[in-house]
């Protein structure tokens, strides 16, 4: 709770503001009841209507200042709360941002996401009502007690007895609550969480009518939520009637030795009127209380998971004496016995691979599924750090560069064409700053996606939705092919992303991508592609099992002539 | 210090939410209100009998709260002031088992309301959940998954929290109101109209603020959604954002959407923290009123000391309900906000709309037929123009051509992922569009481009094609799929949890469980689109004889750009922007020297 409060520091001239509008208020509201007994004593008692006039109409200048700090007030509070929401949200993003896909493991994606919209408006809206209302119940019940042993000393005490019992219980209850509520948002994690997998999945869930399954899926994790928040709920709704219990039972307790000190003469009526009606104003404000309780309880339960997120350690950074200045200048790269694993997982997915790419080339990585070939591409962009070994662009450790200027220089395709919601030219223009349209639509027509473009209803500019549906598989993973090379990368890599286009315009890409000066690494499957490349390499079980070239692995490895025997059977056909 | 001061006041006013001045588009406005309410209350019915005791409880906590100030008024009228003692004891005695009960009831009808609300939460979930499943495949083709998720987190958040609070307060706000109003007339009508007069000053007051605060809160609850869609896009694209290195780039855009969503919430919050300081000032003043009147009138002896007492005890007790109802309305509204947007999705239309009178299709033969089937995704671009084909059962049917020439789109017609523009599709000569979706679903068998993977075991991912299908049959069909080996080896074997964000195996790998599935599904037609495309050839060798298995005495559609995938098919169809250019099997195809000759041909001659 602490750590995200420091959020709050630099709008603390507006917290002292809203709070010194607030204590106003709440100053105003205390001397109501003086004042009335002020009418009754001196004006009413005694007959003096002229008092009865004066002390009125001072209670009216003071309502009229208490409304204007409350005005002031809101916007202050607002103010603040918005933009400590904003700025804390700020700060969780850019610590998500900065993840490494080993701390993405750590927290589902669903649960990032409540952290960073539902949790923080939690707090947000606490922060809000503290700086109006929060601090006056509490303010409002010790002010109280104040005026009250202004008043009369003896009949306070009676009222102040169980004070402390009260705030004690509180406290408890409020601890209770961090806890329930701790609970309630995982659960509510996992009703986000079976919810995304319904929308990524909903092709499959249609097309295998998993309808039922899925919605009883979901109603496991909806009913645990509901249950969760009942029993959050009830446990925080005990308190109100506890509170205006033991507040009332004060109450006769005032009345009671009200009525005795009287006939003693020590109390007069209008004191003992002012004291119930103080404490009648306390009882109120406790009546809040149980609200405050439970935002309080609910806050604390969500900053502790925005903590969690935020004192993540990140293991992937720049290093401190990071070379500033290292730009990739010529594309080669170096693996030196490369050693790779997942975290939490046993094997190797890269086993002891050495190989050197020479600036310009075009090496192509042959593999069987769950070889390690897409590990390997990994290491390059440093999505993952090797566990030995060295991977050298250009002569240098990529843990020695910084990140940004390591990456910057590195055109990537994945596997799965991912693709962002907006329109078509904004995908394509996404990796670049001030990219021209004149780039963009040279880096479309090298990709094979430039006619596709012209036949859409908006060209350019259509929209495509999120994972651009409606494009085709091939025309996703040229798009993406676009998006990389618009960046006139100085080593491109190409995640067997040219799966699902048909050979002709695989042909004519593979062409294109030789005009540009760019060192080239393709995951392939197809022998046509790999036949082009400077050198092979071949990849089974995480090792490097053979390099070369096309003819020479044809000499050297029997798995390279197995890979080529299966594709070259249907050409072979089709020339008999 | 002077710019932290001024700050505040600095906010853009939302111009474009502009509050509704025309007359009927406020009718409209309010009616929509009322419907949204009224939905919500649907909701909320089903647990009648329950909320009928709370309101009970509502009813008898508001009485007792009465009581309880009128029995003060009279210790004090008649005892302190007269300083007597017979029957004190007595009547604070009375007070204080009023007292108990008093907290009871309220400890009841929280208890009870608490799981009124959330059930009500409950089955707004369920109900949106359902709902989405049964949606056509367009609606989720225009939509963010992370928006979508923000409708049943925060939104729905929203109506839980007011159903919470609001359903109580608003009723015992609105008894104490009406009791209190009575307890004053009897006491003193003059007294009573003066505390009146604040009434209109509030209705106008709140009328006002509410205005603006209702659209402000809709105007949040779009904004948090939308920056919900990016969050998810974000993580879900980590893996370009990071080798792209476009943090700051997405971050900028982040920003930019969170600062849309600050503003919309400072004028939301800032108008609705005006009601509580609003009624705080209408209070103040008739706490003035009455006791500078009632002062007046008791100097002429009108009224007794203990008469005013009571009085401005029961005005504030008076204006208390009202503020509280003022800020109930406020909650409310932004639940409404929340609700609208629920209701939203609940009122899209569904795909099994209308097919109460359509029949199931029997058990199927497999004979598929596309009668001149024209389709568009969009409006202005025509997909695929006057299909015409016919599959008979047990024949393996393919499609080929340039990538967007309509093959995957020929497949989702015939899924009936998408209707068809105009044409018609047969099975067994039944018309598709006269059966229901589902039972013509059930007996077919997909393999799907993007082999989708949900968070769970290896072996619930497989099961995930039959779900009755036991252990063995699991693992059989693994075999099958040639997926067996590599899953052995997995940490955890059959039982090893696959994350969603699917690290850990690879695409391939992912491909060899689809095809596992679509094993055990055991379907009538099987759809294979791209089924192999992150399979190595090798590996494809391999399993190429058993999918040849699972083609055998089924319909099939294969969708493959490696065509030694489909030399085999009975029949090609090339496919060529959207029409069928050329039809045959492999040889003929090869004998005509057309279009497949050409991508066959080309495909070779690169290739050897």
């Amino acid at each position: 709770m602490l750590k995200v409060i420091t959020y709050l520091k630099p709008y603390r001239i507006a917290v002292v503001i809203a709070l010194i509008l607030m204590l106003t208020e709440l100053g105003v509201e205390l001397v109501q009841p003086f004042f009335m007994a002020k009418i009754i004593d001196e004006g009413i008692q005694v007959n003096n209507l002229s008092a009865v006039m004066k002390w009125g109409g001072i209670m009216v200048v003071f309502s009229i200042i208490s409304f204007a700090a409350g005005v002031i007030n809101s916007f202050y509070a607002a103010h603040v709360s918005q933009n400590f929401g904003f700025d804390v949200r700020k700060a969780l993003f850019e610590k998500v941002q900065s993840f490494s896909f080993a701390n993405f493991n750590q927290f589902p994606a669903s649960s990032l996401i409540t952290r960073m919209t539902n949790d923080i408006t939690q707090i947000q809206n606490t922060v809000f009502m503290s700086l109006r209302i929060m601090l006056r119940a509490p303010l409002l019940i010790i002010g109280g007690l104040m005026m009250a042993f202004v008043v009369n000393v003896k009949l306070a005490l009676i009222l102040s007895a169980v004070i402390p019992f009260l705030f004690i219980f509180l406290i408890w209850v409020m601890n209770k609550g961090r806890v329930l509520f701790k609970n309630v948002q995982e659960r509510l994690d996992s009703v986000n969480g079976v919810m995304r997998e319904t929308l990524t999945g909903i092709r499959l869930i249609k097309a295998f009518i998993r309808r039922k399954y899925e919605v009883s899926r979901f109603a496991t994790a909806n009913k645990e939520l509901k249950d969760r928040t009942v029993t959050a709920l009830r446990v925080m709704e005990v308190a109100m009637p506890v509170l205006l219990f033991i507040m009332n039972v004060s109450i006769i307790g005032v009345l009671w030795f009200g009525n005795m000190q009287l006939n003693t003469g020590e109390v007069k009526v209008g004191e003992v009127v002012a004291i119930v009606n103080y404490a009648t104003r306390i009882t109120a404000a406790f009546s809040i209380f149980s609200f405050i309780i439970m935002a309080f309880s609910r806050a604390r339960a969500s900053s502790s998971r925005i903590v969690e997120v935020m004192e993540t350690p990140v293991d992937l950074l720049d290093r401190k004496d990071a070379d500033s200045v290292f730009a990739v200048k010529e594309g080669k790269i170096e693996f030196k016995n490369v050693m790779f694993q997942y975290p939490e997982t046993e094997t190797s997915a890269i086993d002891d691979i050495s190989f050197t790419v020479q600036p310009g080339q075009t090496v192509a990585i042959l593999g069987a599924t769950g070889s390690g070939k897409t590990s390997l591409f990994q290491l390059i962009p440093r999505l993952y750090d090797v566990n030995s070994g060295q991977v050298l662009i250009d002569g240098m450790d990529v843990r020695e560069m910084k990140m940004e200027s390591l990456r910057k220089q590195i055109g990537f395709v994945p596997q799965e064409a991912l693709l962002f919601s907006g329109s078509v030219k904004e995908n394509i223009g996404w990796g670049k700053e001030n990219v021209s349209m004149e780039e963009m639509m040279e880096a479309a027509k090298d990709a094979q996606i430039y006619e596709t473009i012209k036949k859409l209803p908006n060209q350019f500019e259509t929209k495509l939705g999120q994972k651009g549906v409606n494009l085709s598989g091939g025309q996703k993973q040229r798009l993406s092919i676009a998006r990389a090379l618009v960046r006139q990368p100085k080593i491109l890599l190409l995640d067997d992303s040219t799966s699902a286009l048909d050979r002709r315009t695989e042909a004519k890409l593979l062409l294109a991508l030789k005009a540009y000066t760019c060192t080239t690494l393709i995951i392939t499957q197809k022998i046509s592609t790999a036949m082009e490349a400077d050198q092979i390499l071949l990849l089974e079980n995480g090792k490097l099992l053979a390099k070369g070239t096309h003819d020479s692995l044809l000499e050297t490895s029997k798995l390279y002539n197995e890979i080529f025997s299966s594709q070259s059977r249907e050409e072979s056909r089709n020339y008999a | 210090m002077l710019k932290e001061i001024i700050r505040p006041f600095q906010y853009k006013k939302m111009k474009h939410l502009k509050i509704e001045d025309s007359q009927s588009k406020n009718k409209q406005k309010s009616k929509n209100y009322f419907a949204t309410l009224k939905r919500i209350w649907y909701f909320l019915s089903s647990n009648k009998g329950l909320l009928f005791l709370v309101l009970f409880m509502v009813f008898l906590s508001s009485a007792l709260g009465l009581l309880g100030p009128y029995l003060v008024g009279m210790a004090i009228d008649d005892y302190i002031v007269t300083r007597k003692m017979d029957g004190f004891v007595t009547l604070l005695v009375s007070l204080g088992v009023i007292y108990v009960f008093y907290s009871l009831t309220i400890w009841f009808q929280n208890y009870w309301m608490i799981g009124i609300a959330q059930d009500t939460v409950y089955t707004m979930r369920m109900r949106l959940f359902q709902h989405l499943h049964k949606l056509p495949i367009p609606f989720f083709d225009k939509r963010q998954h992370g928006e979508l998720m923000s409708r049943i987190t925060n939104d729905i958040e929203n109506v839980s929290s007011t159903l919470n609070s609001s359903v109580i307060q608003i009723f015992s706000s609105l008894l104490t109101l009406i009791g209190t109003v009575a307890v004053m007339l009897w006491l003193s009508p003059l007294l009573t109209l003066l505390t009146l007069i604040i009434v209109p000053l509030m209705f106008f007051g709140m009328k006002w603020i509410t205005k603006r605060t209702g659209p402000l809160f809709k105007e949040q609850q779009r904004n948090l959604g939308e920056l919900n869609g990016f969050i998810e896009e974000t993580i879900s694209g980590q893996r370009i954002i990071k080798t792209f290195s476009q943090e700051k780039k997405v971050t900028a855009e982040f920003l930019e959407k969170g600062e849309r969503l600050k503003a919309a919430g400072f004028w939301a919050q800032t108008y609705s923290g005006l009601i509580p300081k609003l009624m705080n000032v209408l209070n103040n003043l008739s706490f003035a009123i009455i006791a500078g009147i009632g002062g007046i009138l008791a100097l002429n002896n009108m009224i007794s000391i203990g008469v005013i007492v009571i009085f401005v005890e029961y005005s504030r007790q008076f204006t208390r309900p009202l503020n509280d109802l003022a800020n109930q309305f406020n909650t409310l509204l932004s639940a409404v906000a929340g609700a609208e947007r629920v209701f939203e999705i609940l009122d899209e239309e569904e795909e099994f709309k209308n097919e109460r009178s359509l029949h199931e299709l029997p058990q199927v033969k497999g004979e598929v037929e596309f009668k001149n089937v024209t389709f568009s995704y969009e409006e202005e671009s025509k997909t695929v123009k006057n299909i015409d084909f016919h599959v008979y059962p047990g024949e393996t049917a393919a499609f080929v051509g340039p990538t967007g020439a309509g093959k995957t789109t020929l497949i989702n017609l015939l899924s009936r992922f998408y209707e068809v523009d105009s044409g018609g599709i047969f099975i067994d000569g039944y018309d598709l569009s006269k059966v229901k979706k589902e039972s013509l679903r059930k007996y077919m068998g997909f393999v799907l481009q993007d082999s989708f993977m949900f968070q769970g075991t290896v072996r619930e991912n497989i099961r995930y094609g039959r779900l009755a299908a036991s252990d063995d049959a699991v693992v059989e069909a693994a075999k099958l799929a040639n997926a067996h080996s590599f899953i052995v080896k997995l940490p955890d074997g059959y039982d090893t949890v696959l994350s969603q964000e699917g690290s850990g195996i690879s695409q391939g790998q992912k491909q060899l469980l689809s095809i596992a599935r679509a094993f055990l599904a055991n379907p009538s037609i099987l759809i294979l689109d791209e089924a192999t495309s992150s399979i190595d050839t090798v590996t494809e060798l391999k399993i190429q004889a058993a999918l040849q298995k699972l083609m055998n005495g089924r319909t099939s559609f294969v969708i493959a750009h490696r065509l030694n995938t489909i030399q085999n098919a009975d029949r090609i169809f090339v496919l060529d922007e959207g029409r069928i250019i050329e039809e045959g099997n492999h040889d003929t195809l090869l004998k005509k020297k057309g279009f497949y000759y050409q991508l066959h041909g080309k495909a070779a001659a690169s290739g050897i």
